[in-house]
């Protein structure tokens, strides 16, 4: 099974994309995401953006639980609560449960994006075929 | 309900694509160092603080969390993961 992604050039470089659409019951949260594939990342993280789009409050986080350590992310530190067995759909191809990063602390500079982490391939037994040359990049399944 | 998901994302990675293809554009037209939120392939608001936007959009009787909504980075401007 292959997954299509998009190759984008976008803050600074060519950028492996996803986008798909998140779905959780507690705390409510459903809409589209664009996020940056990144095999440097071993967690996906939603971004700050995204979370305020989808208006979700800090109140609704409560009763998440914490992750004991803070991600060094965007050069600062950001600390998270875990989402779990949220809901990812990309388009027809694709669906999947699997815990996500979700940022508790607004940090100054508030335009990171959502990070697919490492977690997304291994959970799911994806390898990641990216060909920045050719602006071609796809999940495939490892097995 | 299914299909309409499927419409939902259709729709944002239609403007997602707009607004990366048209990037340049956006620059020259003064939205660098700031959120754009694109709809049906338009910038239908912007501003340097993202909950501003998020205002003008409910304002337009769109929810913003189907809208697609990015910073758009001056040019030159690495971003390090």
């Amino acid at each position: 099974m292959r997954i299509p992604l998009q190759v984008r050039d976008f803050a600074g470089g060519l950028r492996a994309m996803a986008q798909f659409l998140i779905k959780s019951e507690k705390p409510h949260l459903f809409g589209p995401i664009e996020s940056i594939v990144d095999t440097g990342s071993p967690t996906t993280i939603l971004g700050m953006p995204d979370m305020k789009r989808m208006r979700v409050s800090q109140i609704q986080l409560i009763d998440l639980e914490s992750r004991k350590e803070p991600h060094a992310y965007g050069g600062g530190q950001l600390k998270t609560k875990i989402l779990r067995d949220a809901k990812l759909r990309f388009g027809e191809h694709f669906e999947c449960k699997m815990d996500v990063q979700i940022p508790v602390e607004e940090v100054t500079e508030c335009t990171q994006p959502t990070i697919l982490g490492v977690d997304f391939m291994e959970k799911n037994k994806f390898k990641l075929v990216f060909d920045p040359a050719k602006k071609e990049a796809y999940f495939e399944s490892s097995e | 309900m299914e299909k309409q998901e499927l419409q939902l994302l259709k729709g944002f990675e239609r403007d997602s694509r707009w607004f990366h293809e048209n990037i340049d554009k956006l620059r020259e037209q003064n939205f660098t160092g700031k959120f754009v939120a694109v709809a049906n392939e338009k910038p239908v608001a912007s501003d340097r603080n993202i909950d501003i936007v998020i205002k003008s959009v409910e304002k337009e009787g769109k929810n913003p969390a189907y809208i697609f909504i990015e910073f758009v980075h001056p040019k030159g401007f690495t971003l390090l993961l």
